[in-house]
């Protein structure tokens, strides 16, 4: 059987469905506003610690929880930064979901080694001084998680 | 059917091929999205939908959100399964040429 096409002509084809699929690739991320948003949050969040009652906190810290919970289900880990596209999941990669939550697990102890360490030192408003700097850390890292699993994506092989 | 076992002659033009290709990294893209990404006038990507769709390959979806009307296109499972077997084909011919050439 000839082969319908010429060899070059068939690089140049799978060169264009490769092109396709970094075009959705480079769709993986979250918006800018998720990561303002939690960044401010967790500000608030640290602020509360250091000037609320118990009380206070613990609503606070439960409805973070529940509001976040609501919006990252909807984000999708990276799945759809824009509404224009909703990136499949085998192209983002199964881990994906895991290196964000783990990403915001790691935040979580940084902010409580951070508020010791600088409580230990003296200081008067651990929590707000730990969760500023986390804050930086969320906008700095929360962007590089996900040019990391871009990256990842690129490298996989397409299913 | 031109030759090779998969290879398929309505997705293999240019353009058509584009969007698949896009369109099978996706669950769904807008079709704004779609247009943007490849540059194609509104036309031009609504008759190459036209196509796809007729032929099974892809569904158009017209969900109302923001209390906009958007159309978003999807791969059915048989574009799915045509595509990948597309681009076994076009691999096929290169490893043939590949083979003869050592």
């Amino acid at each position: 059987m000839t082969n319908p096409l010429s060899d070059a002509e068939a690089r140049v084809a799978l060169h264009e469905v490769e092109r396709g699929r970094e075009r959705v690739i480079d769709q993986i991320g979250m918006p800018a506003w998720y990561w303002w948003g939690l960044a401010g949050c967790w500000i608030a969040l640290g602020v509360l610690n250091d000037v609320a009652n118990a009380w206070v906190i613990a609503v606070a810290t439960v409805a973070f929880g529940a509001v976040h919970s609501a919006v990252s289900q909807r984000l999708l880990a990276g799945r759809q930064r824009s509404g224009g596209v909703r990136v499949r999941a085998d192209v983002v990669g199964r881990r994906a979901p895991l290196v964000v939550f783990g990403f915001l697990v790691a935040l979580a102890g940084v902010t409580v080694a951070a508020a010791f360490a600088v409580y230990a030192d003296g200081a008067e408003h651990p929590a707000t001084i730990a969760s500023v700097f986390v804050a930086a850390l969320i906008l700095l890292g929360g962007p590089r998680v996900m040019a990391a699993i871009r990256q990842r994506a690129r490298r996989a092989e397409p299913r | 059917m031109r030759g090779g076992a998969g290879f398929d002659e309505l997705i293999h033009p240019a353009t058509r091929l584009s969007i698949v290709a896009l369109l099978a990294a996706a669950d769904w893209a807008d079709f704004a999205f779609i247009r943007d990404e490849l540059t194609l006038s509104d036309s031009a990507l609504s008759k190459q939908l036209s196509t796809l769709e007729e032929a099974g390959y892809v569904v158009i979806d017209r969900p109302l959100s923001d209390r906009r009307r958007r159309v978003r296109a999807r791969l059915t499972p048989l574009g799915r399964k045509r595509f990948t077997a597309h681009v076994a084909a076009l691999r096929g011919i290169i490893e043939s040429s590949d083979a003869t050439l050592v």
